[in-house]
């Protein structure tokens, strides 16, 4: 699409938008683009582009990998454009498109990562073509805004180009179906000990063939719909794994083998999720023609960003700051299970409500598809669960078989640093959503001050 | 006593499973019937005393409707004897007239209740209620593709105070038709309306319904209910 007068302004407008937020110390991620595009609703296709450009999506994990992309290339000496510091809707997409380019639209970089929102697709899609797409999965997300899988899954598939190399998951039996006819590159992580014959999780939604509606057959489940089946109605199988990497997580890393050898890699965390994120950004990178080593030299060095995860240890209890996206069932239940497998006495604070509905009332059918269950765990003493929807986690941990005298209800969640035991405990876990980084650090030091308080008069 | 559920392997979104795991974890006495997709309904051979069927997609839809045209006259038969009926969010439309597409093609439905669907996929409703039915109040969420239309104001379910009806411009939600309910309400539902679920199974015959964590159960519905009742009140 060519440049005209109508682009012009919206450029020049984006572009002060975003000089006059960064002067008054504002986060110019979203406004400049929002700005621009209702300026000139096509704004995103007269700009002009960087040469490659990768998009990752999918429900989980879609952050934390563009965060790895973004920093092996960087170590590898690119530069690369990124909508890393804000939104990944279209306005975020064209915000990071303003600041990359000159005052005349010229692109000035040659490589671009961008997240893109799911629900954004169509917007972002009809504009912006990626040479590379990554999915990283797609299960049940929040029902407000994604419905279920089967409609992002179309709302992605019909907004992707035809000539994008798809970048998808071979053990995730819906995402790995995306644009069929695409050149494409599967990654999976081979059988874990952890594996199961079935599905444990309330959440499983591919239990049925999506073509001939038969009942598929897992020759193992990993998590939810994760895992490798066929049909034996149809012969739809998952398919075969291009890169497929075996995790050592005593050894902490994990080899992958493709038609480019074997090669090795340190993990960054002992999680089955992120390991399937480190494999999706080996995939990508290697299939853009970055070496095994570069990657693996980055990997050696990064870190799970500090608002998602962190730990601090005091008086001998590690203190454990876990970001649990509320709404999003599944994220829930993998983090669930992961405390679960830890080893030691644990403690658990639950407040994940969404602050945005603070005083009002949030849907909580995500609570019902989340598995409490695996908190129902005997190395978890104490189960603490706070804030306006402190009633409904009560109820749902009760039927998860919960026993009630492991249950405290707060309304505050800074009361509840107070309802723990921390006499012989190991780790306490605090299970917060994205909204409220401030109340979990509120929380958190509260926690640390009775273990210190402990500390002193011991 | 029988409770046969319909399609759980794919009529589940929205946690609806917890609706008949509920009921029957409430009624330990009841067996529960979770009929598959490739299964005969065993409604159709034998008597059961309440079907339920929950979220799905608009695929689904189609498939649950393919599956029971067949039996459309034993369902018709069972909803005039009396039996209780539990359909919740869209399971509802499969029992409507039809279900029109953005583009104006239309899928037949069962037609056992006069009412008709109209989907709009790129617009998502979201809205949460409180709705008055006989004695108690009942609160859940609506999030749909897809909405009723037609009149229903001799058989809707419960009139809603906060929120909206069938459609956007209604008031009325849901169908009841004897004992059918059909609500395009989510929650899960009965998780949400602990007195709903007491009626239930009184309707089943359970002479003092006694719930599972009734207590528990109790004040998340009326923190719900209050919250609501707020809300209500911020508006005006």
């Amino acid at each position: 699409m060519k440049k005209n007068l109508r682009f012009i302004i919206a450029l020049i407008f984006g572009k002060l938008a975003m000089w006059l937020q960064k002067l008054l110390g504002m986060n110019a991620s979203y406004f400049p683009g929002k700005l621009a595009i209702k300026l000139c609703p096509d704004f995103l296709g007269r700009i002009d582009k960087p040469k490659t450009i990768i998009t990752v999506t999918g429900t989980n994990g879609k952050t934390t990998c563009c965060n790895m992309i973004l920093d092996v290339l960087s170590d590898a000496g690119f530069k690369v454009l990124n909508n890393r510091a804000g939104s990944n809707t279209d306005a975020g997409i064209a915000t990071s498109l303003i600041s990359g380019s000159t005052l005349g639209g010229k692109a000035k970089f040659e490589y671009a990562v961008f997240e893109v929102d799911e629900r954004s697709s169509l917007r972002i899609y009809k504009y912006v073509h990626p040479d590379y797409a990554v999915c990283t999965n797609l299960f049940r997300d929040s029902i407000q805004r994604n419905a279920h899988p089967e409609f992002i899954f179309s709302f992605i598939d019909s907004a992707l180009p035809d000539d994008t190399h798809m970048i998808l998951n071979a053990d995730d039996p819906i995402s790995s179906r995306l644009k069929k006819d695409n050149k494409r590159s599967y990654f999976s992580l081979s059988r874990l000990p952890t594996d199961r014959d079935e599905c444990v999780n309330i959440i499983n939604d591919m239990r049925a063939c999506p073509y001939c509606g038969g009942k598929l057959q897992y020759e193992y489940v990993r998590y939810h719909h994760i895992g490798k089946m066929k049909c034996p109605g149809c012969g739809f199988a998952s398919p075969k794994a291009d890169y497929l990497a075996s995790p050592d997580y005593e050894k902490r890393c994990f080899t992958v083998r493709s038609d480019k050898g074997e090669e090795e890699y340190p993990l960054i965390n002992d999680s089955v999720f992120n390991t399937y994120n480190q494999v999706t950004v080996v995939t990508l990178l290697r299939e853009l023609g970055l070496s095994a080593e570069n990657i693996a030299k980055s990997f050696s060095h990064m870190s799970i960003v500090k608002s998602r995860y962190t730990n601090v240890e005091k008086n001998g209890v590690e203190v454990v700051t876990n970001m649990t996206k509320g709404q999003n069932p599944v994220a829930c239940s993998i983090v669930f299970d992961y405390i679960r497998s830890e080893p030691g006495v644990k403690e658990v604070i639950v407040m994940l409500d969404d602050l945005t509905y603070k005083k009002t009332t949030e849907i909580v059918t995500w609570v019902y598809d989340a598995d409490f269950e695996f908190l129902n765990d005997e190395s978890i003493k104490r189960i603490v669960v706070g804030g306006v929807r402190m009633h409904d986690y009560h109820l749902r941990l009760l039927l998860a078989g919960v026993p009630e005298e492991k249950i405290r209800c707060v309304e505050h969640e800074t009361d509840a640093p107070a309802e723990l035991e921390l006499d012989g405990t190991d780790k306490v876990f605090i299970l917060h959503d994205l909204t409220t980084p401030q109340l979990t650090k509120q929380v958190r030091d509260g926690i640390l001050a009775r273990l210190e308080e402990k500390e002193a008069q011991a | 006593m029988k409770i046969e559920v319909l399609f759980p392997e794919f009529a589940n979104l929205f946690g609806d499973c917890w609706n008949w795991k509920y009921l029957s974890r409430c009624m330990p006495e009841a067996e529960l019937i979770e009929t598959g997709y490739n299964d005969e309904p065993r409604f159709a051979s034998e008597k059961v005393d309440m079907i339920i069927m929950g979220a799905m997609t608009e695929h689904g839809q189609e498939l649950a409707i393919k599956k029971l045209m067949p039996h459309r006259d034993r369902l018709r038969e069972l909803i005039d004897g009396g039996v209780v009926f539990l359909m919740t969010a869209n399971a509802g439309e499969v029992f409507c007239e039809y279900i029109e597409n953005e583009d104006g093609s239309r899928i037949a439905g069962l037609g056992l209740v006069p009412l008709h669907a109209k989907r709009d996929m790129m617009h998502r409703l979201n809205s949460t209620q409180l709705c008055a039915f006989e004695d108690m109040e009942l609160v859940g969420f609506k999030a749909e593709f897809s909405q009723l239309y037609g009149d229903n104001s001799d058989f809707y379910f419960a009139e809603a105070k906060y929120g909206i009806g069938i459609n956007k411009k209604s008031k009325l939600e849901g169908v009841r038709i004897k004992n059918y309910f059909a609500t395009s309400m989510v929650g899960p539902f009965l998780m949400m309306n602990p007195p709903f679920v007491k009626y239930l199974m009184a309707l089943l015959g359970v002479k003092e319904p006694k719930l599972e964590f009734e207590e528990t159960n109790m004040a998340a519905y009326e923190r719900r209910r209050a919250d609501i009742i707020r809300m209500m009140g911020d508006k005006k």
